[in-house]
C-alpha cells in the first residue's frame, strides 16, 4: 500500500500506539519506545505525518496520567529537534455525554497542544468500542480546550492538569458508560440535546474551576 | 558515514528480506525491554510524577537522542517474516529532511494549514474531528459524521468504521468490507457537504 500512495503522492499518516505497561515497562522507557518509532515513520516508511497515541495497558485508554506524559515528552523531545509533523489520538474511558468524558478529553487536548502537537484527532469516547457512542460533541471539548492552552506557561499548564487528571482518573473503575450519539443528537436535525448542552457546560465551568480560560 | 540518500519504500522491504532472524518472544521479551532499560540509564531519563507536560528542555533533548540511538541499535521487527531491519542514523536524519514540513488539509476556503508549531505556541493545532475508528451503524453514519463537521473548531474529520453495508456485516477479508468503506468516504462527502464545508480534508 506505501508503494502505491508514494507512486501517487498520497499524504501519507503513519499510525502507532505504544502500550505503556507492555514490553516496554514504564513511562521512560515507553516514552524512548514511541521517539524511536515516530522517527522511523518518517525515515523507513515515507510518512508525511505521524500519529501516535499511547495507550494504558490496564485501562485501554489515552487519557491516563501515565499515557498523556508518554505522549508529552515524546513529542516534545521531537519537535524540540526537528520541524516534523505530530498528530495524537484519543481514547477516554467515559462515553458520550458524560462530565468525565469531556474532562479526560480536554485534559489530553491540554496536553497535546502545550507539548507542541500540530493535530489533534479524536475523540472515540467509550475507548472506541462500543457502537455509536462517539460524538461531535467531544471533539468541541477537545478543540475549545486546545484553543484555550494556545500559548500558556507550561508550569501553568501543569498545575491546571494536576488538578484536573485525578478528577477523573479516580472513576477508572466505574466510569459512565454514556450515552449513544441517537440518545444525544436529535438525528433529523442533526442538533445536540439540551441534557447534552447542559453537561457540556458543566464541564466547561470544571475546567475553569481548574484554572483553564475556555472564553466561549 | 553519508547516506546515499533517504530510504525508499522497496529499500525498506529489501532490508527486511535480508535482515536477520529473530523469534517474536526474543523481540518482546528480550532485545527491546534491555534496550530500553540501557538507554534509560545511559541518558538519564527520569520524569518528574507533578510534570505531566516536560518542562525540562535538556531532559527532553536527552529523551530524543535514546530515541534516536533505539531505533538505529535496535532497528524494526517485521513480525511476518519474523526479521529485523536496520536504519543507520544518517539515513534517518535523510528521511526526516525529505519529510514535507508543510502541507494543506483539504481544499478551497475550507483549508487547514499543516505547519509546525513548536511548543505551546499560540498557535492552534489542527482539530481533527470523528470517531477515529470507533464501530458506527449505517443508520446515522452521515449524521455523525456531520455532528463533527458542523462543529466550528473542527478543521478536518476522520471517520469511524462502519459496522455493516446493505445490513451485511462488514467482515474483513469480504466483499462487504470494500463496499463498507467506499460507503463510508461516500458518506463522509455527504457529512462535509450538509455542514456546508464541502472541502473539508478527511
Amino acid at each position: 500500500m506505501l508503494a502505491g500512495w508514494t507512486t501517487v503522492g498520497d499524504m501519507i499518516m503513519i499510525e502507532q500506539m505504544p502500550i505503556f505497561g507492555g514490553y516496554t515497562g514504564g513511562v521512560e522507557e515507553t516514552a524512548i519506545c514511541d521517539v524511536a518509532t515516530t522517527l522511523g515513520s518518517f525515515a523507513c516508511f515515507a510518512g508525511n505525518f505521524h500519529l501516535d497515541g499511547p495507550i494504558h495497558i490496564r485501562w485501554g485508554v489515552t487519557t491516563a496520567k501515565e499515557t498523556l506524559q508518554v505522549a508529552a515528552y515524546a513529542a516534545a523531545a521531537i519537535d524540540q529537534n526537528t520541524d516534523l509533523l505530530l498528530a495524537n489520538q484519543y481514547y477516554p474511558m467515559a462515553g458520550p455525554c458524560t462530565e468525565m468524558c469531556l474532562l479526560e478529553t480536554a485534559a489530553q487536548a491540554i496536553v497535546d497542544t502545550a507539548s507542541g502537537r500540530e493535530l489533534l484527532s479524536g475523540s472515540a469516547a467509550a475507548k472506541g468500542v462500543v457502537q455509536d457512542k462517539t460524538t461531535g460533541m467531544e471533539a468541541r471539548i477537545m478543540g475549545d480546550a486546545s484553543v484555550a492552552t494556545c500559548g500558556m506557561k507550561i508550569e501553568d499548564v501543569n498545575e491546571i492538569l494536576n488538578k484536573l487528571v485525578p478528577s477523573y482518573e479516580a472513576n477508572f473503575t466505574n466510569a459512565p458508560a454514556g450515552k449513544t450519539f441517537q440518545e444525544c443528537y436529535d438525528v433529523k436535525t442533526v442538533k445536540p440535546t439540551q441534557e447534552y448542552l447542559d453537561v457540556y457546560d458543566k464541564a466547561v465551568q470544571s475546567l475553569r474551576d481548574f484554572g483553564l480560560d475556555i472564553k466561549h | 558515514m553519508a547516506a546515499t540518500r533517504a530510504l525508499t519504500i522497496t529499500d525498506v522491504y529489501d532490508r527486511f528480506v535480508k535482515g536477520k532472524k529473530v523469534s517474536v518472544d526474543e523481540w518482546d521479551y528480550k532485545i527491546t525491554p534491555e534496550n530500553l532499560t540501557a538507554l534509560k540509564e545511559k541518558y538519564n531519563i527520569k520524569f518528574e510524577a507533578d510534570k505531566i507536560v516536560p518542562e525540562d528542555k535538556d531532559l527532553c533533548n536527552r529523551l530524543f537522542q535514546a530515541g534516536l540511538e533505539m531505533l538505529v541499535t535496535v532497528g524494526y521487527y517485521n513480525q511476518d517474516l519474523g526479521r529485523v531491519m536496520h536504519v543507520t542514523e544518517e539515513e534517518v536524519w535523510e528521511g526526516i529532511k525529505k519529510t514535507p514540513t508543510k502541507m494543506i488539509y483539504g481544499e478551497g476556503k475550507d483549508i487547514a494549514r499543516f505547519y509546525p508549531r513548536h511548543g505551546n505556541s499560540n498557535v492552534k493545532p489542527i482539530i481533527q474531528g470523528g470517531p477515529t475508528g470507533s464501530p458506527i451503524s449505517e443508520d446515522v453514519f452521515v449524521q455523525v459524521m456531520q455532528s463533527y463537521a458542523q462543529e466550528g473548531v473542527v478543521d478536518t474529520l476522520v471517520n469511524g468504521v462502519m459496522t455493516t453495508i446493505e445490513g451485511h456485516p462488514a467482515k474483513t477479508k469480504t466483499p462487504y468490507e470494500i463496499r463498507a468503506t467506499m460507503s463510508e468516504l461516500r458518506a463522509v462527502k455527504e457529512a462535509r457537504v450538509r455542514a456546508a464545508r464541502p472541502g473539508m480534508g478527511v
